[in-house]
């Protein structure tokens, strides 16, 4: 099924995903597609979760921590700055903690604390994660756009949200043991009725903050995830582990686009052997594409004759990927 | 009279609770206060070197553990088990 008809018959995948090795035109057909959604008077939001974003480089406009910035009519988009997110969570914090015991200032241990947590290297696309919620949970766009991570992190992103999850249950479980037992001293005691557990409170959030995000990733009604590969038998090889993993995870696998596909008319003109060459090679390689993936094979992309940047390139590559 | 009654019924209230029910009480806030120590080692644990996840929710949580913070760390160390009374 072409791209264009995937979209046409499936109105309700909001969040549409281009996922992939590195390089390969994940951040172009994100824009790609979100420009020809916008164009069909959808709203649409496209934003990065990789720390080196590139949405910035392809709209040819820092948008880098900017919030939603206005490409075009309909067309909004963002990239997160994880390190902008993380100083502010942090002020948050210690501003929490003054408040809370009426300190002046945060005590040294706790301070040491903040910042070494802050150090780690999880810390970054936890950030992210979070920050994506927020974009994805407010909710006045038809269409959500991600511009995903490489492969491997993609898959630690969404194993994330899994190991997170599982925590949260855990400490929720022990905490809530624990307000057993403060009633039980409390009925003992004969005392009015315990305080709530602010912390039991702030575990629910987090669970629901984890949730929101983890459900859409595994939407099977809402979400639309895209392999983008090239006719390389190394990227043919990567990607069909890739996808077994990602089947794991319950990611729902909408199709895969073939990208850099040399264009076959050029074998009528008169072109040099090596270009000759590089396409009996990628001829092998559709063909294998064909077999593995056949029906689920959403379009096919020409190698174009200058890179994707700016918005009239892009409008030439939504042209071609959603043609038909 | 009343009120020599309520001060005699106090006391055989608090002699009951102290013969019947302080056990218990003190077992369950030393249980909670064993909890509490525990969640924050699974919380905070990168704290004294033990690397559990996730960091960027656990700070949510550290404004509320801040008072525990250095008994928990003392705890730890002070932990004993039974072979220590023994010998």
């Amino acid at each position: 099924m072409s791209l264009k008809t995937t979209f046409e018959q499936h109105p309700e995948r909001r969040y549409i995903m281009f996922g992939g090795k590195g390089g390969l035109g994940k951040t172009t057909f994100s824009a790609a597609t979100a420009y020809w959604l916008a164009s069909q008077g959808k709203k649409v939001m496209v934003f990065s979760v990789d720390p080196q974003a590139s949405l910035s480089d392809i709209f040819q406009k820092d948008i880098f921590g900017k919030g939603p910035v206005k490409i075009m009519e309909n067309l909004w988009a963002q990239e997160i700055d994880a390190d902008q997110h993380i100083k502010q969570y942090q002020g948050e914090i210690r501003q929490k903690i003054l408040d809370m015991y009426g300190f002046d200032k945060v005590p040294d241990e706790i301070e040491q604390y903040i910042q070494a947590a802050s150090a780690e290297p999880a810390m970054e696309e936890s950030a992210i994660f979070d920050a994506v919620v927020d974009i994805v949970v407010e909710g006045n766009y038809d269409y959500y756009i991600y511009d995903l991570v490489p492969l491997g992190h993609a898959l630690y992103y969404l194993s994330m949200a899994k190991v997170y999850d599982e925590w949260i249950n855990k400490i929720t479980h022990l905490r809530e043991e624990m307000r057993e037992y403060e009633e039980m001293v409390s009925r003992l005691k004969r005392e009015k009725e315990t305080e709530e557990d602010q912390i039991l409170k702030e575990l629910q959030y987090i669970r629901s903050r984890i949730n929101a995000s983890s459900r859409i990733l595994t939407d099977k009604v809402q979400t639309a995830f895209f392999f983008v590969i090239i006719p390389e038998e190394m990227i043919l090889i990567d990607t069909q582990k890739a996808a077994g993993l990602f089947a794991k995870f319950d990611v729902p696998l909408s199709g895969y686009v073939v990208n850099r596909v040399v264009p076959r008319e050029l074998l009528q003109q008169q072109i040099p052997s090596y270009l000759r060459n590089r396409i009996q090679m990628q001829d092998k390689y559709l063909l294998q594409i064909d077999e593995m993936f056949g029906k689920q094979v959403s379009a096919w992309v020409p190698e174009l004759e200058r890179d994707v940047t700016g918005l009239s390139m892009i409008e030439k590559l939504a042209g071609i990927m959603y043609a038909k | 009279m009343p009120e020599e009654k309520k001060g005699f019924m106090q006391n055989l209230k608090e002699v009951i609770y102290g013969m019947a029910a302080h056990d218990m009480s003190r077992y369950a806030v030393r249980t909670r206060a064993s909890m509490e120590h525990l969640f924050i080692l699974i919380t905070m644990g990168d704290m004294i070197g033990i690397p559990i996840l996730p960091p960027y929710y656990s700070l949510r949580l550290l404004p509320y553990v801040v008072p525990q913070i250095s008994t928990w760390k003392r705890r730890l160390l002070r932990e004993k088990d039974i072979s220590d009374a023994m010998f």
